[in-house]
């Protein structure tokens, strides 16, 4: 585009460019039809002319909307079209002066005397010597900038190649390192000791040859000979500082090493940005111009940089939902099939074979209940797992899987990261010697998910803190002065080992882990993963095994895994959610509440059922009907949370897994119908109560009917003929 | 056509040669290939690698500037790509002729005394080439830097070219060159280790040294090796083409055109210098530092520009490089054919190292040939760390043994798991981003190099953080073949491939796949001159043997037939059945990996029954044994 056109033309570049900068409104499509907004280039001239601002941002997308040809010029040849707009700028700008600028400066002052000066001396109509000129960049008082098009993929930075040099890019990186900000001159003002004429020279490089002899009329003609000498104070500068940019870890391919760019820095962007910021930055690619001695030698290489126009600090997580995007049709469909919540679950972790509950609960964790503020009491929303087990059942993998797939995540040891451990540390920091407040992964696990392998093996002064962080979900830090509270939303996956090497289930729970009840409690799941011998699941077991070392990969399963990008964007969407408890639910809720704790008491559990138990149910629903992208939690969802909360309980009761003991469903059933029974008078229940309490443990309504006729045929009970009432014989 | 003497000495006349006549009149990339084609053909013709002198053995002093020479080295680190004059032309001063010219494989233009280089853009060709810092490879075992040094035919006369070339280098190289005099010799001897045997060069170089060590007071360079201790050249290799293919950790072997110009140095000087004027270190907008890193003097760090690189399989000299050619698999199937006798002399030698246990010999063997083969998801397969517990302490057993490893395999290294090497040490790679390159750790070895972890060294004491860091990044290490380097501001995942072992007295503190109790018939009085005895009993052949044995069944196929799958199948489900604490999933895993290194070990592709009923064998012994050991100490397991 921009070849085709001759250099002849730039002059009509620049015509349509002022064309722009004037005559540019904002279609108000969209937009609040504020009458301001409606000519930003004018507003912006106005701000500029009155020195209120120094930069001038031309957003290329508003170029685009009026003339898409030069918008693309622009973008492919930034370097002569700053150039073209700037000119363009310069020549608008006294028109929209309104008086006198409020704040003069020392060079505003300079450049008065001089001009008064000049109109006294020189007689109209003489033209001036293009030495004695004063260069456009001396009076120019603003800078201008390029912003990109919003639909400007940012690029990666091992991307940005030869070919782009000289055209306008957009990467993303991780800054490493920032230089001090410098000032560079940018037009250099000299005086001659014999005739006093001033000379001026533009620099456009980083280096240049200052000019030593006077190259005025007066000196050219008496070979006087006048040696010029160098005026700070009539010379412009401006800021300057260098950064370096390093690719995200996410950019660069396996077992390569990340790559860095140098991006300069002038003017109004310098000071934006800080090591360890993750920006986005729009600039020209170009090359450094090599002078003197490197010129000759160093002929055959040269050295790129990129001149920043536009620099953005984006957080992690904002850059990552930009990447990914919305979920497609399609793979909504894909994902929500029948039975997704049983697909989603079996997609975690596919190398480790069954832990179907458990793995539904870490779905339920990664997605995360639904936080609420009745009148600014916080109740957390995130769900806390803590997975037991003997040594060697995957409990670490699990975590690192779970790690892998949460966008934001930490996994830690709890003996593992010294130094800053799990809450915060205050440490001095090496350069400055402030004292600087470090984050442990609790902190950075902030809005994400906190992995702690070993939980059992905690540091004392942690597991204090981590009272705090999973019903708060804060921090509170009082050291070295520093007193202050952090954020800490997140979510806990625990694993621990078992005190004595394995699970005890004569013992109750805090022996069995030597952690305090209050920690426990604060747990809405338990898991205890046992190794327990059992004929179909070892022969499946081995089976898993032997096809992975015989191919090398995957044994397919009956569902089609889910790709972990389309697990974490659809984790994210169902985040999106905020489901509440209607009204006719609660009393459900309620009811099922007061019986789980009159069981609890009645059989002498070794876990508990606290009122903690009852938020957790709530969490798990809202985070089922989270998962189902609805707003409202049903009975569904309370069920299966129900069903989850026991089958957590249930992997802790003692030896259930022993053959001989294991319990039809019917049988379990009866028990429970039999408990409802009242001690004295009528030996019946209702029915309707007897359904309630059977699916609040955990059974499936079709179960509750197999049981009921069952053991009517065995003529243990009778269900009348309105079925609601059951009657013992 | 030229001879053999030309492509070798002057590669670059030749790749003239083709450039004039191929890109002179248009400038299409057709050259290029040409010249590759070129030296691919030449380095075909019987055996002319061999003539090619490698910096692997050859000092770099004996080496011609602009020469053609090889390099066996390791990726280090990976610099950001440069761009350079491809093609550009020079104007005569004098009677304005214009003249083209090639930038690649080239640091400096070359431009005659009265010649301007154009710097006109539209007679320029930029193109894009990559640097990689490259080390030798870590940890390489003496044997096969001797075997390669003695396999090259390379005619480098040390006493008539070493003189001349003396003359002719710059004052500055030489100041540069005696900044580091003990690294520079010692790199020139590399294994050969008899720094007496170069006379004369070495006197006149230490009275060098001496006059201007007094002068130079700038810190020595870090060449930045892996491993502490190493020695040899590192090098700048700078790749034309086909980078992507290349990853960190890579062990290659690159060909191509030396460049030691000492103008490359001035450049370097010049830059330090005027450092301290603001005004001119804006020009150049990398720090001091990272100019030293990135371009160090070419008298310490050459620069390699590559005509062909071809990524190694192996760093066993005794095996044909390729495993895929024609000839090499007639090479394979002869030596399949004895590999039941070495097999079995090896175990015998394992086993008298190993104070005559059989069984852990028998485990170690199956550890020297595993190697990771594939990833399933996150879980490497074929790792096999073992840990050899009840090693005799205070008898230098450990040192031992690890000699005898070095022995037989191509790249080891011993890591002292003392306190203070824990507290000391930077095991994992880190990015110093002032310097912006990646400081080198213990941990970033190339693949199949074996690490012999020494834990009959700890002591009580206490870790420090970096204590607690570097023993996570082992354990990480072992159970995920991976290492984290450090980006400070991120981690990053690098996979790798070390086969470690792990030598304790008790159970280690590291993990590990298989625990092998050793239980020595029999403890010599003296150790050290039992192992050396057994050293020098072995024959070299027989040596070379097992050391091609190890090396050559870690690169065979394996598979299993559905047949055999089902029985193991059952066999587990049966064992589950009669006592579930038996076996584990683990269990399993494991039993299944000792089966195919098994079969491999005995050249065997596939799984049979009887190497599954063998591998069960194995691991009831040796869970037997361990199983004793814990009634004898009690707690421990």
């Amino acid at each position: 585009m921009a070849g085709a056109r001759g250099r002849g033309d730039y002059a009509e570049e620049r015509e349509k460019a002022a064309a722009f900068l004037e005559g540019f409104q904002r279609s108000a499509a969209g937009r609040q039809p504020q009458h301001k907004e409606q000519r930003p280039y004018c507003a912006q001239l106005e701000a500029v002319a009155q020195r209120e601002r120094a930069a001038l941002w031309v957003d290329l997308e508003d170029v685009a909307e009026e003339d898409p040809a030069l918008a693309e010029a622009a973008c492919e040849n930034a370097p002569r079209y700053q150039r073209l707009f700037a000119d363009a700028a310069a020549e608008l700008l006294p028109r929209f002066r309104r008086g006198e600028p409020a704040r003069k400066d020392a060079l505003d002052v300079y450049l008065e005397h001089r001009l008064l000066l000049e109109g006294r001396a020189r007689e109209p109509g003489q033209p001036r010597e293009p030495q004695n000129r004063f260069p456009p960049e001396l009076l120019r008082r603003f800078e201008l900038y390029f912003k990109a098009p919003v639909g400007t993929k940012a690029r990666v930075i091992r991307e940005v190649k030869a070919d782009s040099i000289g055209k306008l890019v957009t990467i993303r990186g991780i800054v490493t390192r920032v230089s001090e900000v410098k000032p560079r001159m940018v037009v250099a003002t000299y005086s001659c000791d014999q005739c006093g004429a001033e000379t001026y020279q533009p620099i456009q490089s980083s280096t240049f040859m200052p000019l030593l002899m006077c190259p005025s009329r007066e000196c050219q003609t008496d070979r006087a000979g006048g040696r010029l000498y160098l005026q700070s104070r009539g010379s412009k500068f401006i800021k300057y500082q260098e950064l370096k940019i390093q690719e995200h870890s996410d950019q660069v391919p396996v077992g390569n090493l990340p790559r860095s760019i140098n991006v300069s820095v002038q003017g109004e962007n310098t000071r934006l940005v800080q090591p360890g910021d993750h920006v986005s930055v729009t600039g020209i690619f170009l090359p450094v111009r090599q002078t003197g001695f490197r010129q000759l030698l160093q002929g055959l290489l040269s050295d790129t940089y990129l001149e920043a126009h536009h620099i953005v600090c984006v957080s992690k997580s904002e850059q990552e939902e930009v990447g990914e995007g919305e979920l497609t049709e399609e793979e909504l469909r894909q994902i929500t099939e029948e039975d997704f919540y049983d697909k989603l679950a079996a997609s975690i972790a596919p190398e480790i074979y069954g832990h179907e509950d458990v793995k539904k609960a870490l779905l339920l964790l990664l997605v995360g209940g639904v936080d609420q503020n009745p009148r600014g009491m916080k109740i957390r929303g995130n769900i806390n797992i803590c997975l037991m087990g003997d040594p060697g059942v995957a409990k670490s993998q699990l975590l690192s899987y779970i790690t892998r797939l949460a966008p934001r995540s930490q996994y830690t040891t709890g003996r593992g990261s010294s130094g800053v451990g799990l809450t915060a540390a205050v440490l001095r920091d090496p350069l400055t010697g402030e004292l600087t407040l470090e984050g442990g992964a609790l902190v950075l696990a902030d809005q994400g998910v906190c992995c702690i392998d070993e939980f059992d093996k905690m540091l004392e002064s942690d597991r204090t803190a981590i009272h705090e962080v999973m019903e708060q979900q804060t921090l509170s830090i009082a050291k070295a002065g520093i007193l202050t509270t952090l954020n800490a939303r997140c979510a806990i996956l625990a694993a621990a080992n078992p005190a004595y090497g394995r699970y005890n289930p004569k013992r109750s729970l805090e022996q069995n882990l030597q952690l305090p009840a209050a920690l426990l409690s604060r747990f809405d799941l338990l898991w205890l993963i046992q190794d327990r011998p059992d004929h179909d699941n070892d022969l499946r077991l081995a089976q898993h095994i032997t096809y992975v070392h015989q191919h090398n990969r995957q044994p397919p399963s009956q569902f089609q895994q889910l790709d972990m990008g389309l697990m974490r964007r659809y984790i994210a969407m169902c985040k999106q959610k905020q489901p509440a408890v209607p009204e006719s639910l609660a009393d459900y809720i309620t009811a099922a509440y007061v019986e789980m704790r009159k069981e609890a008491w009645a059989s002498k559990d070794t876990t508990y059922t606290s009122a903690r138990t009852l938020l957790a149910i709530l969490r798990l629903a809202t985070a089922l009907a989270r998962l189902r992208r609805v707003d409202v939690v049903e009975k569904e969802d309370v069920n299966e949370a129900m069903r989850l909360m026991e089958m957590s309980k249930d992997s802790l009761v003692a030896d259930k897994g022993q053959p001989s003991r294991t319990q039809q469903p019917s049988e379990l059933i009866f028990a429970a119908i039999r408990e409802m029974v009242p001690v004295g008078g009528v030996r019946s229940v209702r029915l309707a109560e007897a359904e309630q309490r059977c699916i609040s443990k955990g059974f499936t309504p079709a179960q509750f009917h197999a049981a009921l006729e069952d053991y009517e045929e065995l003529n243990v009970w009778q269900v009348n003929q309105q079925k609601t009432r059951l009657t013992f014989v | 056509m030229p001879c053999v003497a030309d492509w070798l000495n002057c590669p670059l006349s030749i790749v003239q040669d083709i450039f004039a006549a191929l890109a002179q009149n248009n400038s299409d990339p057709e050259w290029e290939k040409k010249v590759t084609e070129y030296f691919r053909e030449k380095l075909k013709e019987n055996n002319a690698t061999n003539w090619v002198p490698s910096l692997n053995d050859v000092p770099l002093h004996y080496l011609k500037p602009s020469s053609l020479v090889k390099f066996r080295c390791m990726i280090q680190d990976m610099f950001d790509p440069e761009f350079y004059m491809n093609i550009y032309e020079t104007i005569d001063t004098h009677t304005k002729s214009h003249v083209m010219h090639f930038g690649k494989y080239r640091d400096i233009a070359e431009c005659g005394p009265h010649q301007e280089i154009d710097l006109n853009p539209s007679h320029v060709v930029t193109a894009e080439r990559q640097t990689f810092y490259c080390v030798p490879v870590p940890g390489e075992s003496a044997w096969v830097k001797e075997a390669y040094s003695s396999m090259s035919q390379a005619r480098v006369c040390p006493s008539t070219s070493y003189t001349p070339s003396r003359q002719k280098r710059s004052y500055e190289e030489d100041e540069d060159m005696e900044l580091h005099p003990s690294k520079q010799r010692e790199q020139h001897l590399g294994s050969i280790a008899d720094i007496h045997g170069s006379g004369e060069p070495k006197r006149l170089e230490t009275e060098a040294s001496a006059t201007h060590q007094m002068i130079n007071c700038s810190p020595p360079l870090d060449l930045n090796f892996p491993l502490p201790g190493e020695k040899g050249p590192a090098c700048l290799v700078k790749m034309y083409g086909n980078w992507d293919n290349f990853k960190v950790n890579d062990v290659l072997e690159v060909c191509g055109i030396l460049s030691v110009d000492p103008v490359l140095n001035i450049l370097n000087n010049e830059d330090r210098e005027n450092s301290s004027s603001p005004v001119e270190s804006m020009d150049c907008m990398d720090t001091v530092e990272e100019q030293r890193v990135h371009s160090p003097p070419a008298s310490l760090v050459p620069r390699i520009h590559v005509i062909l690189a071809q990524k190694l399989q192996h760093i066993n000299p005794l095996l044909p490089a390729c495993l895929n050619e024609e000839e090499s698999k007639s090479f394979v199937s002869s030596f399949m054919s004895e590999l039941s006798p070495v097999r079995a002399e090896l175990l015998g030698f394992l086993t008298h190292a190993f104070l005559g246990d059989s069984l852990a010999a028998e485990y170690l063997i199956l550890h020297l040939i595993s190697t990771v083969y594939a990833r399933r998801d996150v879980l490497p397969l074929g790792k096999f760390t073992i840990n050899l517990s009840g090693c005799p302490r205070n008898s230098a057993f450990t040192e031992h043994l690890y000699r005898i490893i070095q022995q037989l395999v191509p790249a080891s290294y011993r890591l002292q798991m003392t306190i203070e090497n824990m507290n000391c040490l930077q095991l994992k790679p880190h990015k110093d981003y002032t310097a912006n390159r990646l400081v080198s750790g213990v941990l970033q070895l190339a693949s199949n190099t074996s690490l012999v972890i020494d834990e009959t060294l700890l002591e009580q004491g206490q870790l420090d953080t970096r204590g607690v860091h570097n023993v996570s990044a082992l354990g990480h290490l072992i159970t995920w073949q991976k290492v984290d380097y450090d980006f400070s501001y991120h981690q990053m995942e690098f996979p790798c491939n070390i086969n470690v072992l792990i030598t304790s007295e008790g159970r280690s503190l590291l993990p590990s796949d298989c625990q092998v109790h050793l239980q020595p018939q029999l403890i010599p009085p003296n150790m050290e001159e039992h192992m050396n005895s057994l050293l020098t009993a072995v024959l070299p052949s027989i040596l070379n043997k097992f050391r091609i044995y190890l090396s050559l069944l870690r690169l065979l196929d394996y598979s299993i037939s559905d047949e055999v799958t089902k029985a193991v199948e059952d066999d587990f489900v049966e064992m589950r059945k009669n006592d579930p604490e038996s076996i584990s999933a683990d269990d399993l895993h494991r039993t299944l990996l000792i089966a195919r290194f098994l079969s491999l070990s005995a050249g065997q592709t596939t799984l049979s029954r009887e190497r599954w009923l063998r591998a069960k064998q194995l691991e009831t012994l040796r869970k037997a044994r361990l199983q004793q050991q814990k009634s004898v100490n009690g707690n421990e397991l």
